[in-house]
């Protein structure tokens, strides 16, 4: 399995600051607001201190009423800049974070299958889920709080600074510290959290299967191992959770401990300058109160920084669906003929290891072709193959005598359509569920489609077309689902149609029924059929046996059982 | 409450433990506004130097002993969580376990997985109260003395003014919480969107389709951006009159201990340190504040874990496995009621469809309908009530577990759990190894491998094993989706088969597995299961070929009985059903769509 790509550092940098480049306006805009916001914060204090020295100076009243006016008017004043510095901050997270996803969806709709199968569809759904959102919440709160936070905590040392640069200088002694102890954090905590994330959602995967499987746990008496099972869940659960917990006590003992230096440092030389006359009380005083302001915004940074590094490597697995190089458009316009030509076809999966050696097989425009043969002798291979989704390692497959991995994926799927036994029924109603192989077909023809196939479920559909499928709505059986695919297939009309035990989830019965009904749709239509019942081998043209990746068969059903091979056998026993 | 009650029981020592150290760390947070402030007053404004060192010195000290203390309170209090969380888990676990066959008819997997992903959090978070939120009550208490030695007036003004900002604040949070939950919801909705387009990616591959779907996605998601700036809006107000409000509050606090400063009440000291309660005391505040509302939403979460736990199996006639043996194996809990089962295999009679099983027998039964085979398996294995009897003696007084032990139904699409597929092979072993004094007749350890082996050969299945990294060491997944159809269905029943039961009913074993194999299995299954009853509910010529006998079943009867060649040649409906070659043909249904097949 070759896993999907991940952004290196220097794409996920470049990709962020054109999520800015894009935006320029609104990001400026949101940065002079905070920055106006963050500087009216900074009044109050200020004001404060100018309150103290006045007091401390024999003020009277009517000095203090103005100066608290002033301290009520810099807060309201804060309150709104802060607003719509938020507001502006928040549309352009949510538009970053949309224009995201939407290129994520179309990144990974241009895959090409062998690609998203080679990787695991497990790859793809974790990052199409968890780290599609992960990045969501960081552009959308992570960055503009430490954004925020960040400015804050720059104007509050600047004003420091301002007040007398030694006081300054002495305001950063908390922060070393401080830095190291995050350092140290940081490098443990992503993988930590990731652990206790994973060992939780394990614990209610256990108990959710547990319920799912309730009554295999009644039959095969699985209830001790269930519970031996759950309980090593919930120790892990435990195990990962002390594990982080051990990591929050160092951070937490470290940073907390800093918090109150700055402000001693402060007060200290703050002292040993008042005596000298260089700077005022009111001044040391308020030195002191911006230090404890300070903790806030840095308690917020150091809090969120883990997220943000999580963020971070969430978006180097999302930008690197985009640096699979999409599907070939394909060399050759469309092929004049119909007929599909395999000529010493050999194929390997990533071992090395041939399946297919040297396949010959020549089939008819309005065929029908069976292929059967025992489960791993290469039938699905080869069905990939003819479908055009890999291309023989050695060997050619070809259509109308262009090889088939040539044609234009979209045009080569009208052409030439694979159903195989993995069925998926999308969300959406049954008329979605449709609609997308035929874009132009009407209600009418939709029904028609699903009676072809035997699908008479359809009939008791509350809302017939518009019925809601799926997740949280009405969950169609394997059996229903896999009619609705040949349903689909019918609309979509290919001249070639490669079935791989398209019926496999059928009961035999129904699986017959809607064989032949499809059977009479398709007149004239080319169908190679892979089928584990000899009844599909027997209605076809032409049956071909395969074992060990080689064909070893090959003719009508009446051919085959009068040249008594393997074919014959097994229909005498299977017919007897 | 009564379940919050018994977590906290579970754990005495260590909750008290939390209310201590959480309630020093509450006052602790009131000490540093008190030594800045005496800082100021004795040192600097007296220009002592000494006293200023002395000052600051304690600032460091109490910097140091606070963030001990919090740390403490925060390992406390989380050890106390998981402890509650992990026995919610493990009764949760046993409940689940134990109820069986009922479960998913009374209640969806969601439900299930709410319990378990955050019902079972939100309760045990409820227990945070007992530890910094008695420390919060005491805190505010402290502060309250504090200030009133400074001032009755301005300490009234504070103790009243900062719970009333809270409760103004609280519910403002309460409805963001609720606009957040539906831009939640809607971005659960997109993302499911995502996963959905992800897994169906073969289809869409397949047949096409893909511009259709990134349109509709790209749609949702605009929609979920004007929600998001719906949500902006009302969250940048909050956030904003969030910090206005308390800010507004301080600036008036600080109004008047200026004014109460001059006119020489106060000293410039107490000035600052009124500064400094006034924020301390949002903690404690804040505490019961968020505690309250995590009490009111753990009793919800509460309340769903009691109604999972009072769930009881479903009634199917006689002793329920509660009296017998389920709550501690007490002897005499047999209730007279009770029957016992056939000491030695019998033969199990269903008076329903009229279909006797003779004892040590490969019985077939063809059903017109897959729906009716079900239903008899539910019979015989007694997932229903009914008047199956077994020896003679009725199926439903015999005790559940007995039945369980003795009898397997084999459904065809029975769960698989995950694990390694040794594992899943062996489950009904291993569970009974676990079982005191009742793994004598099993092979141990090194000849079991050889067993699931041999079993994996009658199922054909040794293929399976073969094509994984590490063959029955291979850790497959839930449901073991990265298998094929026909490869699951063979593990099911190389599983089925080494629970080695008694009986052994099997519903449509082989309908996913190719002709070839399908011949290879019914064989080895006749052999490997000879001497010992077996029942199969399948249409499939090839299997029914080796049954002893076979029965047709139609409308709820069972119309014929005989070997597979007898019912070929004397029950018409029987070939129809079973005869997947031209013969079906040849019969009557030669008109409609089929005429053009050929």
């Amino acid at each position: 399995m070759s896993r999907l790509p991940v952004a290196d550092r220097a794409a996920v940098r470049r990709e962020m600051l054109d999520l800015v480049g894009r935006d320029r306006r609104a990001v400026l805009v949101v940065l002079v607001l905070h920055g106006a916001a963050a500087i009216a914060g900074l009044a109050a204090p200020w004001l404060l201190g100018t309150i103290v020295d006045q007091v401390a100076a024999g003020a009277r009243v009517a000095t203090v009423d103005r100066l608290a006016v002033a301290i009520g008017g810099c807060v309201l004043v804060q309150a709104l800049l802060s607003r719509y510095a938020q507001y502006a901050g928040h549309r352009f997270g949510e538009r970053a974070v949309a224009r995201l996803r939407e290129e994520f969806i179309r990144k990974t709709l241009g895959l090409p299958v062998s690609v998203v199968e080679r990787a695991g569809s497990g790859d793809l759904a974790t990052r199409s889920s968890v780290d599609v959102s992960t990045v969501g919440t960081t552009v959308r709160d992570v960055v503009p709080t430490i954004v925020i936070a960040s400015a804050q905590l720059t104007l509050l040392f600047g004003a420091i600074f301002l007040l007398h640069p030694m006081l300054g200088l002495v305001a950063l002694a908390g922060l070393p510290p401080i830095w190291a102890a995050s350092r140290w954090y940081l490098r443990r905590a992503s993988s930590a959290y990731l652990a206790e994330g994973a060992a939780t959602a394990e614990l209610t995967e256990t108990l959710t299967t547990t319920a799912e499987g309730a009554r295999t746990v009644e039959a095969l008496r699985l209830t001790d191992d269930r519970i031996v099972h759950g309980t090593e869940r919930i120790a892990r659960v435990w195990t990962t959770r002390r594990a982080t917990l051990a990591l929050r006590t160092v951070f937490y003992t470290v940073v907390e401990a800093s918090y109150p230096l700055p402000i001693a440092a402060v007060l200290l030389v703050g002292g040993f300058f008042l005596s000298k006359g260089m700077v005022s009380l009111g001044e040391v005083v308020a030195a002191a109160l911006y230090l404890q302001q300070a903790i806030e915004p840095l308690d917020r940074i150091l809090q969120w920084t883990e997220q943000a590094q999580r963020g971070f490597a969430s978006f180097a697995r999302v930008l690197g669906v985009g640096q699979v190089p999409p599907e070939p458009p394909g060399k050759a316009s469309a092929p004049p003929g119909e007929r599909l030509v395999v000529r010493g076809a050999r194929f390997s999966y990533t071992d090395g290891h041939d399946v297919l050696h040297g396949i010959d097989l020549e089939v008819r425009p309005g065929e029908r072709l069976a292929v059967v043969g025992p489960s791993g002798a290469g039938k699905s291979t080869l069905a990939r193959l003819l479908a055009g989704i890999d291309a023989p390692r050695h060997g050619v497959v070809s259509i109308g005598g262009c090889p088939v991995t040539d044609l234009d994926p979209a045009e080569r799927r009208r052409r030439i359509a694979l159903v195989t036994q993995e069925h998926h029924v999308f969300i959406g109603s049954v008329r979605d569920n449709l609609a997308f192989a035929a874009p132009d077909a009407s209600d009418d023809q939709m029904r028609a489609a699903l009676v072809a196939v035997g699908a008479d479920w359809y009939a008791e559909l509350p809302d017939g077309l518009d019925t809601e499928l799926g997740d949280g709505a009405r969950q169609l059986g394997a059996a229903d689902a896999q009619q609705l695919a040949l349903a689909r297939l019918v609309l979509a009309d290919p001249h070639t149609l490669i079935l791989d035990e398209a019926t496999a989830a059928l009961d035999p019965t129904t699986a017959r029924r809607t064989e032949r009904a499809l059977a009479a749709v398709l007149t004239g239509r080319t169908v190679i059929a892979i089928a584990h019942r000899l009844n599909t081998a027997h209605d076809a043209d032409r049956v071909a046996v395969m074992e060990d990746g080689r064909i070893t068969e090959l003719g009508s059903h009446d051919e085959l059982v009068r040249a008594d091979g393997a074919y014959a056998s097994l229909w005498r026993s299977w017919h007897s | 409450m009564r379940y919050v009650w018994w977590l906290v029981r579970c754990q005495p020592w260590r909750v008290l433990r939390g209310t201590v150290v959480g309630t020093a760390w509450m006052i602790g947070l009131s000490v540093r506004p008190y030594l800045v402030s005496r800082a100021v007053d004795d040192g600097l404004r007296a220009h002592d130097p000494r006293a200023l060192l002395l000052w600051v010195a304690a600032i460091v000290v109490a910097g140091a002993g606070l963030s001990y203390l919090g740390i403490m309170r925060h390992r406390t209090m989380t050890f106390v969580r998981e402890d509650a969380t992990a026995r919610s888990a493990a009764v949760l676990l046993r409940q689940l376990s134990r109820i069986g066959a009922v479960l998913p008819r009374r209640l969806a997997a969601g439900e299930v997985a709410t319990v378990g992903g955050s019902d079972i959090g939100y309760t045990s978070q409820v227990l945070t109260m007992t530890g910094p939120g008695v420390g919060a009550v005491i805190a505010y208490a402290v502060i309250a003395v504090v200030l009133w030695s400074v001032s009755p007036l301005l300490a009234l003004c504070v103790l009243l003014g900062v719970p009333a900002i809270a409760l103004i604040i609280g519910p403002l949070l309460r409805r963001l919480e609720r606009a957040e939950s539906v831009y939640r919801h809607q971005q659960g909705v997109l993302t499911t969107r995502a996963g959905d387009i992800v897994a169906g990616l073969r289809v869409l591959a397949g047949v096409g389709g893909r511009g259709l779907f990134a349109r509709r996605y790209a749609a949702r998601s605009q929609d979920l951006l004007a929600e998001g700036y719906r949500v902006g809006a009302v969250y940048s107000w909050i956030d904003a009159l969030t910090v206005a409000i308390p800010g507004l509050f301080l600036a008036a606090v600080v109004w008047l201990a200026a004014r109460m400063a001059v006119a020489g009440d106060i000293t410039v000291g107490q000035m600052v340190a009124v500064y400094g309660y006034v924020a301390t005391l949002i903690v404690p505040v804040w505490f019961l504040l968020e505690g309250s509302y995590g009490v009111i939403r753990g009793r919800v979460a509460a309340r769903r874990i009691i109604a999972l736990l009072n769930l009881t199996p479903d009634h199917v006639g006689g002793p329920t496995p509660q009296d017998v043996g389920g709550l501690g194996n007490v002897p005499g809990a047999r209730r007279p009621l009770a029957r016992s089962a056939p000491v030695r295999p019998a033969d199990l009679y269903d008076p329903a469809c009229g279909l006797t099983v003779g004892d040590g027998r490969l019985v077939g039964v063809a059903a017109d309908d897959p729906a009716e085979a079900i239903a008899l398996a539910d019979r015989l294995g007694r997932y229903v009530v009914s008047d199956v009897t077994w020896g003679g003696v009725p199926l439903t007084g015999i005790a559940l577990d007995q039945v369980r032990a003795r009898i397997l139904v084999a459904d065809h699409d029975s769960y698989l759990f995950a694990g390694t597929l040794r594992d899943i092979l062996r489950a009904r072993e291993a569970s009974a190894d676990g079982r005191a004094g009742n793994g004598g007749t099993l092979a141990r350890e090194g000849g079991a491998d050889h067993r699931v082996t041999a079993a994996l050969r009658i199922a054909s299945a040794e293929d399976v094993a073969d094509a994984l990294p590490v063959g029955l060491g291979t850790p497959i997944d839930t449901r073991a989706r990265t298998l094929s159809g026909g490869q699951r269905q063979r593990v099911r029943l190389a599983r089925a088969l080494l629970a080695e039961p008694e009986v052994l009913i099997l519903i449509d074993p082989t309908s996913a597995v190719d002709a070839h194999t399908e011949a290879r299995i019914a064989e080895r299954l006749r052999a490997a299961r000879a001497g010992r009853t077996t029942i199969v509910l399948a249409t499939s010529p090839l299997l029914l070929g080796h049954a002893d006998t076979v029965a047709h079943l139609s409308e709820g009867r069972i119309v014929a009985t005989g070997t597979h060649a007898e019912l070929l040649e004397q029950d018409r409906g029987y070939r129809q059903l079973v005869a997947r070659g031209s013969d079906a043909l040849d019969s009557e249904d030669f008109t409609g769509p089929e005429g053009a097949l050929r």
